[in-house]
């Protein structure tokens, strides 16, 4: 490199042609510019922010209405297909029985009291005059499709148990002549 | 040369870095005018992420990436200006601030060097740039931008002797 160092020397003697006046006015409005373009956009974010609290403050409103509408809504259920169950029972089931003893003995165990029982008939149907077992009087048939439920409570922790099943009955209604 | 993103007032680090920087924007765009916009652009995007003094070379590297595009975006004029300017010299803006003979002979000279190791002589000799920051600007190891160098200093001087 020493070879060089006269020439490096008179190479920096040349100045390098100096930028317009203008130029330095130039970026000065330019910078100007981009920080008010800065401060403008971080003001302009402010009332976005604002808005998007509210979009979550409504966001979560609406969530919470639609939890209790949907709680409503399957709390009404419940109580409607109850009250159409015990409407079913009593029009189409000749007799509603109670939970039986064995089970209201084995769930008393475990703090459960018997909390009521449906039976649900969805299908009835006749099957005619028989003579059962040889009998000389003819019974009447019918078949009834029915869907049993029977509810338990533990009043200490108010949970519930719920044990439905499909079941079949057949009933020999006696025909009497005259 | 202190950090120049250090500068409170921006007035004192352009005057200090813009001769240098319109000197190497002027390796690709001949007018003045156009170099001085690039310079423009390429200060202000510098600026305003406030580099430190370790990243100064990306402040030439966003010269040289800005002119490049100007020269691809305005190829048709850049083509009709080099040739109106080869054909009144006249009118070309100096590179430098010439004194005398010796000076225009030196500054012909560098005028003369291929792209390549001119911008490396431009970014060492008059924007004081190492060869690690002169690497990054231009994309290149800091071997390259060394060996450059070298081979335009010996281009320089054998342009320069006396015949």
């Amino acid at each position: 490199m020493n070879d060089f160092s006269e020439l490096e020397k008179e190479l920096r003697k040349l100045r390098p042609a100096q930028p317009s006046p203008v130029l330095f006015e130039r970026v000065g409005e330019a910078l100007k510019e981009s920080r008010a373009s800065a401060s403008g956009a971080s003001s302009k974010r402010r009332p976005f922010t604002q808005s998007s609290y509210s979009n979550w403050w409504s966001l979560g409103f609406g969530l919470a209405t639609a939890a209790v509408l949907i709680l409503f809504a399957a709390v009404t259920m419940e109580r409607r297909r109850e009250h159409q169950q015990t409407v079913a029972q009593s029009s189409a089931v000749p007799e509603t029985r109670p939970a039986p003893l064995v089970t209201e003995r084995s769930t008393s165990r475990g703090s459960f009291v018997p909390a009521g029982g449906t039976n649900l008939v969805y299908n009835a149907r006749d099957e005619g005059l028989h003579f059962a077992d040889g009998s000389e009087r003819p019974v009447r048939r019918v078949r009834y499709n029915t869907q049993q439920t029977w509810r338990w409570r533990n009043p200490e922790t108010g949970a519930s148990l719920r044990v439905s099943y499909p079941s079949e009955e057949v009933v020999l209604i006696p025909v009497s002549g005259q | 040369m202190e950090p120049i993103a250090s500068h409170e007032n921006w007035r004192n680090c352009f005057s200090e870095v813009a001769p240098g920087l319109l000197l190497f924007a002027r390796q690709w765009v001949q007018s003045a005018a156009d170099a001085e916009d690039i310079v423009q652009d390429a200060f202000i995007k510098f600026w305003r992420r406030n580099h430190d003094i370790d990243n100064r070379g990306l402040l030439y590297a966003a010269v040289r990436s800005l002119a490049l595009d100007f020269i691809r975006r305005d190829a048709r004029r850049a083509r009709r200006e080099a040739t109106a300017l080869a054909e009144a010299e006249a009118a070309i803006e100096p590179h430098f601030e010439l004194e005398d003979d010796t000076q225009s002979t030196l500054a012909l000279a560098v005028e003369s060097l291929p792209c390549d190791q001119r911008e490396v002589i431009v970014l060492k000799i008059w924007n004081d740039l190492t060869f690690n920051e002169i690497a990054d600007a231009l994309g290149i190891s800091q071997n390259t931008a060394a060996s450059r160098y070298r081979y335009a200093l010996t281009n320089l001087k054998k342009t320069l002797q006396p015949q």
